[in-house]
């Protein structure tokens, strides 16, 4: 333990006191008047029920949220009052352009609207009694390894931070949890998936050491740039060519999709805010792109991923199938690093010209 | 960067020139096809309840037969697939299964994922925005809900703090961690959304509490992170739950209530289940398990009392402010409060610790309370 309490309360007269106090109904009511901001919320749209963003209001907003948190490094509620004795909980993260984008309550939102539970909205029957063919079958399952092995990574993405993030970004924490339990459900089902058809496969050490050197960014911004929109670029890229599998994985991989594409709108929101406040910093995170970028190949270009996408996409390995499934792949590949650079031109971070991905994937 | 993978993909010549020379052929290795795996094929035990991780416990992929401890480095190898030479560590810091693992684990997430709910849409708002509550009884519920708001995250701030730290070959536990981290977001926000919705807002932040919170945070290992904040002090809000369910001033806001009530038994039964998994697999953690719970339970003794909560838990609790509403609330608040520590103690029992209770303070504390309490009522 690295914290103990300021007194031993058992023998603390004060303590002793206001507990006897209390029992003869003496109550100090202190909290009774404070100066709290009265608000009554309704919900815009009642078929949407109460939303956050039906709670932006006043100093309970995040509009409210100043650039740098000084006064709370507590948990105590935005817009509650705060009173001395409150303590510092360690927070580092306390500039709300490093973590905020102007999406995440709308994306905490939909992430609950949208959520789904693989042992049940997977029909698995389904899977038993349409098999993929042999090779399709030893593809998918190498496929959901790897999968398996960047879903893990992610998982572990936003529990590095949440803890150090300032509590009044209690949309934004709450985002990052619902980003958690998204990964949990993927590497649930990914396993699921893999375990259903004969078990899994390879793990990859290029996939491995791509999504280690990523979700190891030293700062959050930079991090949520290296895994939300850098790597999920490549991962919606995945879900989308192998969601050709069959009609179960077509399923499958779409509410896939849907939790990443979310996590990617977070990212770029995110992007566009921090740049927004900090333009002359778009010069470090190009030097981080310049040097993390290459972690694209590793994961694109990994055996253990690449074949497998290959195999399915052209469904099966005659030669016929492997050329059609390289096609497939080709254009995906290009598609990922297009799409990547797009979104990071669109909020300002022009990489065409610069990037050295160019080089492999033109 | 704080780390830099082995190589630079696109410095790599052959790497390179291996994925270009397979787009362009189209020659696949295919080794993989051969990884040396275990061929299972698992299927529903149950159609009804769908494919769990309980029909996944086979063989080399299974929880049952997992090691004791994870050994050699850990890395996001999936548990079950084939591990080439140069996997990256990940540096796991929690390697050892009696410290992060429970009986029933898979079940548990199981449930979280099958019982997920959405504050927005789930809860009467329409009803509660149109109840008006009476000043001193909105104003005790806001305040309730403050308390609320203010602690409920701290059970996602403490489990996330360990997820990374844990290997991935208890990744049913990281999974359950996760939903964890949700519920306790979505218990934040409903209480944040109630509060604004009773005309007085959200009310005063309490410091005495937010120290316990501080110490919940600061714990030295995953085990003595869970057995207070999993088993003490959500064993706490559970009680305070069912209290507030039966002190609701809403059909609403009792709907609201037992909503929260499920996950939260979910989340202490994880943590009695790890504490007793715990015990008996690494016996020699008790002694430091219980010097954690003492200072625990000195935090709670200071907590317990902090006016901004129990005060306003006595108005709700007696249904008014005036002296006769205060009398009837105090019975009402010293019950529970006996009732919070002795099903604290309970669990504890049933985890495999009962010799906590003579050695306890609080538990002597609450012993003379109850002493004082029945001599009253005599």
């Amino acid at each position: 333990m690295s914290y103990y309490a300021e007194k031993y309360f058992f023998e603390d007269e004060t303590t002793i006191e206001a507990n006897q106090r209390l029992a003869e109904g003496k109550l100090v009511l202190d909290w009774f008047d404070v100066d709290a901001e009265k608000v009554r919320v309704v919900p815009s749209d009642f078929n949407r029920g109460l939303t956050y963003d039906d709670c932006n209001v006043g100093g309970y907003g995040w509009d409210a949220i100043p650039e740098n948190i000084r006064r709370n490094y507590s948990m105590a509620a935005r817009g509650s009052v705060l009173v001395p004795g409150l303590p510092d909980l360690g927070y580092t993260l306390n500039r709300k352009s490093e973590v905020w984008s102007n999406n995440c309550a709308e994306l905490y939102e939909e992430s609950k609207s949208r959520r789904w539970a693989p042992a049940v909205d997977i029909d698995w029957e389904a899977v038993r009694a349409n098999p993929l063919s042999p090779p399709c079958t030893h593809a998918m399952r190498q496929l959901c390894t790897a999968l398996l092995e960047i879903a893990l990574g992610i998982l572990e993405f936003p529990g590095r931070w949440v803890f150090w993030i300032n509590q009044e970004f209690l949309e934004l924490k709450s985002l990052h949890c619902a980003q958690m339990i998204d990964q949990a459900r993927h590497v649930e089902v990914f396993r699921k998936r893999a375990m259903t058809i004969g078990g899994l496969g390879r793990a990859s050490v290029a996939i491995e050491q791509a999504v280690k050197e990523l979700i190891s960014a030293d700062t959050y911004t930079s991090g949520s740039l290296s895994v939300f929109l850098m790597l999920n670029s490549i991962v919606l890229g995945l879900f989308r060519t192998a969601s050709s599998a069959s009609s179960v994985d077509a399923k499958m991989f779409r509410l896939c999709m849907q939790d990443t594409a979310r996590q990617i709108a977070y990212a770029t929101g995110q992007l566009r805010f921090f740049l927004g406040e900090h333009p002359a910093k778009s010069l470090v995170l190009h030097e981080h792109l310049d040097q993390t970028e290459h972690v694209m190949v590793g994961i694109l270009a990994a055996p253990e991923l690449l074949e497998p996408l290959i195999v399915l996409a052209g469904g099966g390995t005659s030669a016929a199938q492997v050329s059609a499934g390289r096609d497939k792949v080709l254009a995906m590949h290009r598609g990922v690093i297009g799409e990547y650079l797009e979104r990071l031109a669109s909020v300002g971070l022009e990489r065409r010209g610069r990037t050295r991905l160019e080089k492999v994937f033109s | 960067m704080s780390y830099l993978a082995t190589t630079d993909f696109l410095d790599d010549k052959d790497f390179v020139d291996r994925y270009l020379y397979t787009m362009r052929t189209g020659n696949l290795d295919l080794s993989w096809m051969n990884a040396a795996t275990e061929h299972v094929e698992v299927q529903a035990a149950n159609k009804r309840r769908g494919l769990t991780f309980r029909d996944l416990d086979v063989g080399t992929y299974g929880y049952t037969e997992l090691p004791a401890i994870s050994r050699g480095a850990s890395s996001l190898a999936p548990r079950g697939a084939e591990e080439p030479a140069g996997l990256p560590d990940m540096n796991a810091g929690t390697v050892r299964k009696a410290d992060v693992w429970a009986y029933n684990i898979e079940g548990y997430y199981e449930e979280a994922m099958s019982r997920q709910w959405n504050a927005a849409t789930d809860i009467p708002w329409k009803q509660l925005c149109e109840t008006e509550l009476a000043e001193d009884i909105g104003k005790a519920y806001s305040q309730l809900l403050t308390f609320l708001t203010e602690v409920e995250m701290i059970a996602t701030d403490v489990p996330s703090k360990w997820l990374s730290q844990i290997s991935s070959d208890y990744f049913e536990v990281k999974n359950f961690i996760a939903t964890q981290c949700m519920d306790e977001a979505r218990h934040a926000e409903v209480f944040r959304k109630r509060a604004l919705t009773t005309g007085y807002g959200l009310m005063k932040a309490s410091p005495q509490n937010e120290r316990n919170l501080k110490f919940l945070r600061e714990a030295d290992s995953f085990a003595e992170a869970s057995t207070t904040l999993h088993l003490q002090a959500e064993g706490f809000v559970l009680t305070m739950f069912r209290f507030s369910e039966y002190l609701s001033p809403t059909d609403g806001d009792k709907k609201l209530f037992r909503l929260v009530m499920q996950d939260e038994a979910r989340h202490v039964g994880y943590g009695m289940q790890h504490l007793k998994w715990h015990l008996e697999n690494a016996p020699e953690s008790r002694e430091i398990i219980h010097r954690h719970l003492a200072e625990a339970e000195n935090f709670i003794f200071g907590g317990i009392f902090a006016p901004e909560v129990l005060e306003s838990f006595v108005i709700l609790a007696g249904k008014g402010s005036k002296h006769e509403n205060i009398r009837a609330g105090v019975d009402v608040v010293n019950r529970f409060a006996i009732q919070q520590v002795e099903e604290y103690f309970e669990r504890l029992d049933k985890c495999g610790m009962p010799e906590r209770r003579e050695r306890s303070t609080l538990w002597q504390v609450i012993e003379m309370a109850k002493a004082g309490t029945a001599a009253n009522h005599a």
